[in-house]
């Protein structure tokens, strides 16, 4: 192993610690305490705020935002993936991949990275966006695009690319826990909320018009 | 504005630092800023003013939890945009939280994360509340309710006096045994009423006495406490809406009823049905239910009759948000309309995607954003319109003000009606109830 992978593996220690952290202090802090008589199922409706409650046909910020929405959809896609590969590329040389392997996972990261850079652009250009970002949003964003793109480099490339590519994964996890991007722990949390206060009054899973 | 002092900010701060489960913290950290939560709320969709985008209003309250409670917003606030508990930020929450919100949760169910949006809100009109920056006119609805018993401040006497008049025109048509007993202990109901009900809509009373008269219901109203609102959730200060809380379900346990039945206000019904136990930390002993869920019971169980003809107006439903999306009754409502009413017609959107009518969140309280709230109406009216109906049915009596508004304003050229009102309008009575 190089420098650079120690430094990665480093800074995923510091990454994991840090989430352990976050994720422990919502444990800490514990769950809300309803005293009201509950209405309806509450494990019902967190199984539905994980699932049909995030389709598409279920959410104006995706229905009503096709373009962002599939852009976001995709931009995650291709985070998974590099995480994914990152992971396989300490037991498995990028070199020995199966060439179709290679180009499927260039293609996918490709399209994400694409996605990444759009949703970027769009933050730069839109007064609506603008107006409610912060430098955060642009730093996050760019990480994970740039981790998209030196992925696609380090499978294509290998060891030209090596050095880039560790920078690159132990610059967003470090930022990772500080950032926006911690937002990965979060979401799940707020999908749980959600999940319990609308179970608890009966209005998820939704009931029949009729 | 005034400058703020130290011990205003340290209040505030404080909320921020001791959160009392893991919600605030999640929903303060899981924003992210994609903004696509703008079209699904009235204020935005209606003057495409950035300011009222809800994750800018998240933005208000987590830019504070992150100057005060992160160690990136204490080390580098520019990155992260954590900002100072200063007059300009204090000076933009009243007039976003207060003033451009109905926290109507309309954003929360379509936001692509799941973020709590009209709980951060609360949080944040909290925060202004220990400061003492509630606008006046809000406040003033909540002083009112805790000094005189009711939010409008009715004076016992011309409350009984309403409701004495109610009976006389109840027994002329009925018989002696349709009455509005007032005070009377031990009986299985005790009902509450909007205060408005006594003031502008007696009729509404009246509704729902003959209900109660058909169903042969043990009812009451108490002349101490029968106030259902409570402005509390919408000033922010837990302590008085507890308080209003604690006056209802006190009265409980001296009038010795077994069931607080809650008047057709949406609002009045979350604070009693969901947030009452909370506020006073102890779950309450006796059932509680809404007019909407009683009036269902008494058509399930064969207790009144109705004929749906005698309602032959083509009737739609406004859901109350906090009835519907925050209440759980979607269908509920929908079995006493439909049991109620010939015709009848959806909106578009409905059910837990319905919009508010615009005076949700104290708005009809504060009257320096008139402007704001009836020009948001405008989606309601034209929902409204759209549905070719000719009676609005909406068993929340703050949505029937704003209602009665949006109709002279927009110019419907409809009714706005109660579900009682409508139950009412198609019981049939039987032998037994004819005295």
């Amino acid at each position: 192993m190089y420098w650079y992978q120690y430094l990665s593996l480093g800074c995923l220690g510091i990454c994991v610690l840090a989430c352990l952290w976050h994720f422990f202090r919502l444990i800490r802090l514990g769950k809300p305490k309803d005293l009201s008589r509950k209405s309806g199922n509450v494990t019902r409706a967190e199984i539905y705020s994980y699932t049909l409650a995030m389709m598409p046909n279920n959410k104006e910020s995706a229905y009503l935002h096709i373009p962002a929405f599939t852009s976001g959809i995709f931009l995650h896609i291709g985070t998974f993936l590099s995480i994914a590969l990152f992971v396989v590329f300490f037991f498995v040389d990028p070199k020995i991949f199966p060439e179709w392997l290679t180009w499927t996972c260039v293609v996918i990261l490709l399209v994400s990275a694409i996605s990444g850079l759009s949703l970027l652009i769009k933050r730069m250009v839109s007064g609506k966006l603008r107006d409610l970002s912060n430098v955060d949003d642009f730093i996050s964003n760019l990480l994970t695009t740039l981790f998209h793109i030196v992925t696609i480099f380090y499978l294509i490339f290998a060891y030209q690319a090596a050095i880039y590519y560790y920078i690159e994964v132990s610059l967003l996890l470090l930022y990772l826990p500080v950032g926006k991007l911690r937002h990965v722990i979060y979401f799940f949390a707020a999908r749980y909320h959600l999940g319990f206060f609308y179970g608890w009054r009966n209005t998820w899973p939704p009931q029949k018009m009729d | 504005m005034e400058k703020l002092t130290k011990k205003q900010i340290d209040d505030a701060v404080r909320l921020l630092k001791m959160p009392p489960d893991s919600k605030l913290v999640t929903h303060l950290n899981a924003c992210v800023h994609c903004g696509l939560c703008g079209e699904s709320c009235m204020y935005y969709k209606t003057m495409r003013d950035n300011r009222f985008i809800p994750a800018r209003k998240v933005e208000l309250v987590s830019s504070l939890y992150r100057r005060y409670c992160t160690l990136t917003g204490k080390i580098a606030p520019f990155l992260v945009n954590a900002k100072e508990l200063d007059e300009g930020t204090v000076k933009e929450m009243v007039d976003m939280l207060f003033g451009a919100c109905t926290m109507c949760g309309r954003c929360v169910k379509h936001c692509s994360i799941g973020v709590d949006i009209s709980y951060v809100v609360h949080f944040g009109r909290r925060m202004l509340a220990a400061m003492g920056l509630v606008p006046d006119t809000l406040q003033a609805t909540v002083n009112a309710a805790l000094d005189t018993g009711n939010n409008m401040g009715i004076p016992v006497g011309d409350f009984v006096d309403t409701i004495e008049w109610l009976e006389e025109e109840l027994i002329d048509e009925y018989g002696e045994n349709a009455r509005i007993p007032l005070n009377e202990k031990e009986k299985k109901v005790l009902y509450t009423l909007n205060p408005r009900e006594p003031k502008f809509f007696p009729l509404s009373i009246s509704a729902m006495a003959t209900i109660f008269y058909a169903a042969k219901e043990s009812w009451t109203i108490s002349t101490n406490m029968y106030d259902v609102t409570n402005y509390g959730i919408f000033n922010g200060d837990n302590a008085q809406a507890g308080q209003i809380a604690k006056r209802l379900h006190d009265e409980m346990y001296n009038m010795q009823s077994k069931l607080l039945v809650l008047g057709e206000c949406g609002h009045g019904s979350r604070v009693n049905r969901w947030e009452g136990p909370n506020y006073l930390k102890h779950p309450y002993d006796f059932e509680v239910a809404t007019v909407v869920e009683l009036i269902n019971s008494y058509i399930r169980n064969g207790k009144i009759k109705l004929d749906k003809n005698r309602n032959q107006e083509l009737v739609t439903i406004h859901d109350p948000c906090n009835l519907v999306r925050n209440g759980g009754l979607l269908s509920e409502i929908r079995f006493a309309v439909k049991n109620s009413v010939a015709n009848f017609v959806e909106m578009n959107p409905c059910g837990t995607d319905n919009f508010c009518c615009g005076g949700g969140g104290g708005q009809l309280a504060m009257s320096e954003y008139n402007e704001r709230r009836l020009k948001i109406g405008e989606i309601k009216a034209e929902q409204i319109r759209a549905t070719g109906a000719k009676i609005v049915a909406t068993p929340c009596h703050n949505c029937v003000d704003q209602l009665s508004q949006l109709n002279h304003t927009y110019k419907l050229g409809v009714k706005i009606k109660t579900i009682a009102e409508l139950t009412a309008d198609a019981l049939v009575f039987d032998e037994e109830n004819e005295d």
